[in-house]
């Protein structure tokens, strides 16, 4: 995807990916994980499955996995697995443990047929290799199938001894899979990723209000045969929008978080999601996004919410470059208040600004009679800028 | 209205102050902070717990105060979070609780183990984890001083929600709020789950007795084939595809039962001996 190409063409052109199958095809589409047959039939209606290849793994995934974080009740984790969902994700972290321990219960002897993704957030090869050993224990199983280090958002974060211990595991067959989750900073941590070499998936944070940059990141991901996989794929886009905004009424509406999820599914580079399913309900909806694609009011739920953020966010498309006329970097500053107030990474963003030379630290937008750029996508350059440089300088 | 404003702008100052009045390192010796108090609400807490923010916002979390401590090579990091009542934290407290570990008397309730605590007291929810040295040295004195200490600052409730009472307390193994959908079932809003070494029980309250007549009427419907029970003011029993044998009953404006066990009729036992003890 181009960096130049607008959100609105964004959301119009992203290409379909994948085959519909039926889940009584099920056992055949899972490639490696043929034993044992979902029991869909039991679990209710049939419903259509979508798969894709998880990178070099060669796992196939639904392209609808399952984040258990919020789960109320194990019984919708088995349902889940008899439907057909076939990619499970819970951390060490969650609940202090206790989430690992309800993935177990629900799978039981359903495990083998399935694949769990598990998380260590430690800060230590000690304490990685301690959290290794408490999650084979804590999910009742021999071997973990993806094991990420977890909400590492720069390469510094990802340091070698921990990656020593996941390529230990891995040759020890505790693990068959590592990786790295992400919340932020995927445009640096991804190309490193995928330049490092050995990591074989991605969890990013990845949902249809962030710019192109972020598509580029897991391109380079994807081009280096990583399985991406894709989280917060609404809530990370809205958990900040408040009750007071315009948008909010028409964003948390029915059938919104299921556009926000074929949103995500539509995009080839993405090889499965794992939004939270709380319960039953939840469950039959997401089933929805693998049999039915975005149509076009969902699109407009979607552009809604772009709308919404338009005066905001900066697209990057490079269009103000050399526009203003204190030569302030423009684009670099929005970015850089993107940071902060989009992804509340306020540090970086104040850090990036004070990388500026003196001069243009200096500047005041309020102090110009008028403003030289006008931004294509209609960002309030005049006023974002102000903020950025009231909050950083 | 200003000046309702004002008052409660005061009142929430307050209460933040209270729950940041319990963060101070020197409470356990040598111990010093590492850094300023940090502040989270709803909105940025995704910027501290990363996904995890979902299981505080889904128990009512209101806002939280964050201190790091240091002490020679060793950290910790105690969070004091203000959840929007006393059952909302005991709630969280039970959620993030180790199961196989006795609850002790902190609080309404909290665990001290060799390098974490937890407790709730009122409607703050305290964690503290440090990240040792040596992982496994045993620091429970150091956790004991700092839990110790903090609840005496904190105010609040200290007795369990009474509805934990409530439940038989033979084979019972754990206790939690489940903040929605009980059961995985949404029509069940928020409530309350034991877990016994066979089954599991569960009580739900409505806000009256024609709102719970009104979701067990639904409840039958989504159980297609239900047949009616003896238990409560009204009730069913059926036998379902992940519940098992279940039974749901009402009570006034309580909706409680049994699920996962083998026959409908065990559970609808079981629900007649709960439906006993809720008053």
């Amino acid at each position: 995807m181009s960096s130049n190409t607008s959100r609105r063409e964004f959301l119009s052109t992203g290409l379909s990916a994948g085959l519909a199958i039926p889940v009584l095809g099920a056992a055949s589409a899972m490639g490696q994980q043929t034993s044992g047959k979902p029991d869909a039939k039991a679990a209710g209606s049939p419903v259509k499955l979508d798969y894709r290849t998880l990178g070099r793994t060669g796992l196939k995934v639904t392209t609808v996995g399952m984040g258990c974080m919020i789960t109320s009740d194990p019984s919708v984790i088995t349902r889940a697995a008899d439907l057909g969902i076939n990619y499970f994700d819970t951390a060490r972290g969650y609940q202090h443990g206790n989430n690992e321990r309800m993935v177990a219960a629900a799978l039981g002897a359903r495990r083998k047929n399935v694949i769990i993704s598990t998380k260590s957030h430690a800060g230590n090869k000690e304490e990685l290799q301690q959290h290794l050993e408490t999650s084979l224990r804590e999910l009742n199983t021999d071997y973990i199938d993806i094991w990420y280090l977890h909400g590492r958002n720069s390469p510094d974060e990802v340091p070698d001894d921990q990656i020593e211990v996941q390529q230990k595991a891995k040759h020890q067959g505790k693990v068959r899979f590592t990786g790295v989750s992400t919340h932020n900073g995927q445009q640096q941590l991804l190309p490193w990723m995928a330049h490092k070499g050995v990591f074989d998936v991605v969890l990013t944070g990845y949902n249809f209000t962030m710019d192109a940059s972020m598509d580029e990141a897991i391109e380079a991901a994807a081009k280096a045969d990583m399985g991406v996989v894709a989280m917060k794929v609404m809530a990370g886009g809205l958990h900040r929008l408040k009750p007071s905004d315009p948008a909010y009424k028409k964003l948390t509406q029915e059938g919104a978080m299921l556009a926000a999820l074929k949103w995500v599914i539509k995009k080839p580079n993405i090889a499965t999601t794992i939004p939270s399913i709380t319960d039953m309900d939840q469950l039959d909806e997401n089933l929805k996004a693998m049999s039915t694609p975005l149509s076009t009011g969902e699109e407009k739920i979607l552009t809604a919410h772009l709308d919404a953020i338009r005066p905001l966010y900066c697209r990057m498309c490079g269009q103000c470059d050399g526009a203003c006329q204190k030569g302030l970097p423009v684009a670099d500053v929005l970015r850089f208040l993107t940071y902060a107030d989009g992804y509340g990474q306020f540090a970086l963003g104040r850090e990036r600004f004070l990388e500026l030379s003196a001069e243009h630290k200096s500047v005041r937008c309020g102090d110009c009679a008028t403003c030289t750029v006008m931004c294509p996508h209609g960002v309030q350059v005049v006023s974002r800028m102000a903020r950025a440089q009231e909050l950083f300088a | 209205m200003k000046i309702a404003g004002l008052l409660m702008a005061a009142l929430l100052a307050a209460g933040m102050a209270r729950g940041q009045n319990a963060l101070d390192c020197h409470l356990a010796p040598g111990w010093e902070a590492s850094g300023p108090v940090r502040q989270f609400t709803a909105e940025n807490l995704y910027d501290y717990k990363d996904g995890a923010a979902d299981g505080y916002l889904s128990y009512g979390f209101a806002r939280m105060s964050s201190l790091d401590c240091k002490s020679g090579a060793d950290t910790l990091t105690i969070d004091v979070s203000e959840m929007n009542d006393a059952d909302a934290a005991y709630g969280l407290f039970t959620a993030n609780r180790d199961p196989k570990l006795p609850i002790t008397k902190i609080g309404m309730g909290g665990q001290v183990q060799p390098q974490s605590a937890s407790f709730a007291k009122g409607k703050y929810y305290v964690e503290i984890v440090e990240v040792a040295e040596d992982p496994n040295a045993d620091h429970t004195a150091v956790m004991q001083a700092f839990v110790g200490k903090m609840q005496e600052r904190l105010e609040g409730r200290e007795s369990p929600p009474e509805a934990l009472q409530w439940f038989p307390q033979e084979n019972l193994e754990s206790v939690r709020l489940i903040p929605e959908s009980v059961l995985g079932l949404r029509l069940l809003k928020r409530g309350y789950v034991a877990k016994y070494k066979q089954g599991q029980a569960f009580i739900v309250l409505e806000s009256s007795p024609e709102s719970a007549a009104e979701v067990l009427k639904k409840l039958r419907v989504h159980f297609d084939g239900a047949t009616p029970a003896q238990v409560g003011d009204e009730a069913f029993q059926t036998k379902a595809q992940y519940l098992e044998g279940i039974c749901v009953f009402r009570k006034g404006r309580f909706l409680a039962g049994y699920a996962n066990l083998p026959e409908a009729q065990q559970a609808a036992a079981l629900a007649a001996k709960l439906a006993a003890r809720i008053p």
